[in-house]
């Protein structure tokens, strides 16, 4: 096998801006280049009855479980008409939080559970048979960087040479049990979450699910395959300092940041944008500023983060905005921070609610979750 | 550390710590493994760790069983001690995760509706949040996440390590698995038996010390021991206890 380049083929994006028919990433990317949110009411569960900090989520109103399955399992299964063909020999990577945590609601309420939706395990079982895959894969759960590290296993299992193609798939809902939780530790906003905003309250939580087939420069060049994009360089760390807060000078996210640079032996200077994880929590967005601005300094290198639109994701966020992210560098344009009006201090020129021309061919994505995680990706055209 | 003929990254084993239903354990302390299903020890913070640590006792059983192990493979190769922090990276794999803190967690949200939900145990309802409290204990900014295999072998988190290091992704790993009694909702015994051990690898190191071996992957992504295959995760540990033991 050819070790080296690894090349991003094929991509599925599954969020609520996706319609019926519509492609994902393609109704996706047009709902934040207009500048929208499908930030709204909670109808899924009774918000209002509760005792939770906010009442609005990003979230589908068509996802269904039945015979006691997972809804997860009908949001993966919308990725599998949008990707393809994967190959047979692919090896299957996943990311999840949560898994199908609905069923563990279902099953305290003593209604009909599949309780094996619950494992980390299950989306490979999910994913694997829909797409003919028989893979001894392993499922990466690493709070919100969990898929930008399944995209950082993959590429790092084809540039050394132990796999040609891998496949990332993701994904995470909307449950009382997450909302709740986020509701406890007071992270929620009560308004659409505002990114890199003065004026931020905090997150909004989102669904959605991913899948993205990299492989070999070789095997696609082989497989006349379309190039998305390259994933040139990675960096993966801890904070050691809290569980749920981040570190607040962001020493553990320059330090990813950097790692990958230096893996893609790319210089600050060549990045042309930043996909933050930009969740809108006041410490989450002060920590990505103070780390962007050690690793860039005062250049105005546009930012922004798609978590006013989509809401945050959790598991899938690093995998769908992977995938945002080689569209960005295709498109030349960097999406909208939906949300973004009153920037925080050090934002100022590089956070906008419109569109921003960017011109280069490198791009950084980045994420940092419970548990002190950073991770940093390095992308090219 | 050392490259083999074929161009494998061979890492030194320096230290084993483990937590299992036969007892609490570490690799310069034991001279034998097992891995038998059965009901966990009870853990005394007291006899592990050096200093007193108030939050364990708060912690979910999930994580005082991982960090445990992780504890005794970090003193056991010597370097629970620790001054700055260190680029060491965690990987675990394990198969229920935290879902039976899950459970205890949702148990809080039902009763009022969320008004009485349990902020403290939310927090240990991530699989990877013990390794943030073993980051933030032993001062450890390498690379830390868990991960589930689909066939569960107990190697994967060992594998996985030996590949970030091979592509510079750090020199120092503790690579384990960690897994509670398969949780009360499933109502059958689990796939694999609770328990956890941790290894410690270092590619190069400095102190006197004498390692267990050295670990690599074949092409085909199987463990070896020494150039000698591994099959499964006990079969590792009992390994290196034989050799430190009675080399």
């Amino acid at each position: 096998m050819e070790t080296g380049l690894v090349v991003a083929t094929d991509a599925a994006v599954i969020t609520p801006f996706s319609g019926a028919r519509e492609n994902g990433e393609e109704s996706l990317w047009q709902g934040l280049m207009a500048g929208r949110t499908a930030i709204g009411p909670i109808r899924r569960f009774p918000v209002d009855q509760g005792h939770y900090r906010a009442r609005i989520a990003s979230h589908m109103d068509d996802l269904k479980g039945s015979d006691g399955r997972s809804m997860l399992r009908d949001l993966l299964l919308r990725l599998v008409p949008e990707i393809g063909p994967v190959p047979p020999d692919s090896l299957m990577i996943t990311a999840t939080i949560k898994a199908g945590a609905d069923n563990l609601e279902s099953f305290c309420h003593g209604r009909q559970a599949h309780l094996p939706d619950l494992l980390l395990s299950s989306i490979a079982d999910i994913m694997g048979p829909a797409l003919s895959i028989d893979s001894n894969g392993i499922c990466i759960s690493a709070s919100c960087a969990s898929s930008t590290i399944a995209v950082a296993h993959g590429a790092a299992l084809i540039q050394s040479g132990r796999a040609e193609v891998v496949l990332v798939s993701c994904g995470d809902i909307i449950t009382e049990y997450a909302f709740s939780g986020f509701s406890s530790l007071k992270a929620l906003s009560p308004v659409p979450c505002r990114p890199f905003d003065r004026d931020r309250q905090g997150l909004s939580l989102g669904e959605g699910a991913a899948a993205l087939l990299l492989m070999s420069a070789r095997r696609a060049r082989r497989e006349n395959r379309n190039r998305l994009g390259t994933v040139l360089g990675w960096g993966i760390t801890n904070d050691a300092t809290h569980i749920t807060a981040p570190e607040r000078r962001g020493k553990g996210l320059v330090q990813a940041v950097r790692q990958a640079l230096n893996m893609a032996e790319t210089d600050p200077e060549e990045i042309t944008a930043i996909s933050a994880h930009g969740t809108g929590t006041i410490y989450n967005d002060l920590m990505e500023l103070n780390a962007f601005r050690q690793v860039f300094g005062k250049r105005k290198i546009p930012i922004y983060s798609v978590k006013g639109a989509i809401g945050h994701t959790l598991a899938a966020a690093g995998a769908i905005e992977v995938i945002l992210g080689f569209k960005t560098l295709s498109e030349q344009t960097a999406p909208p921070t939906v949300g973004f009006e009153n920037p925080e201090k050090g934002a100022d020129g590089k956070v906008s609610a419109e569109p921003q021309p960017v011109s280069g061919h490198y791009l950084l994505t980045t994420n940092s979750g419970f548990g002190g995680v950073n991770a940093a990706l390095v992308l090219g055209r | 550390m050392s490259w083999g003929d074929d161009n494998t990254l061979r890492v030194h084993i320096t230290g084993i710590g483990w937590v299992t239903a036969a007892g609490v354990g570490a690799g310069r302390v034991n001279d034998k493994f097992a891995l038998p299903q059965g009901p966990l020890p009870r853990i005394d913070p007291s006899d592990i760790f050096e200093k007193p640590w108030p939050n364990f006792r708060r912690m979910d059983r999930y994580s005082r069983l991982g960090l445990t192990a992780l504890a005794l493979a970090l003193k056991d190769a010597g370097l629970s001690r620790w001054t700055r922090k260190r680029i060491i990276g965690i990987i675990a794999s394990t198969v229920y995760g935290c879902l039976q803190t899950d459970v205890d967690y949702y148990k809080t949200v039902i009763p009022g509706r969320g008004a009485n939900a349990s902020p403290a145990l939310f927090s240990y309802t991530l699989a990877n949040s013990y390794l943030g409290e073993g980051a933030i204990r032993f001062g450890l900014t390498g690379t830390n996440y868990v991960l589930t295999e689909q066939h569960p072998s107990g190697l994967a988190a060992l594998r996985t390590a030996l590949n970030h290091m091979s592509m510079g992704g750090g020199s120092k790993f503790l690579a384990g698995v960690c897994d509670v009694e398969c949780p009360d909702i499933f109502g059958e015994p689990g796939k694999t038996p609770a328990g956890a051990v941790f290894f410690m690898l270092e590619r190069s190191f400095t102190r006197k010390i004498s390692p267990y071996g050295q670990v690599s992957t074949d092409k085909e992504g199987e463990i070896n021991l020494d150039g000698n295959q591994i099959k499964d995760l006990p079969a590792l540990v009992q390994t290196c206890l034989d050799r430190f033991h009675h080399a």
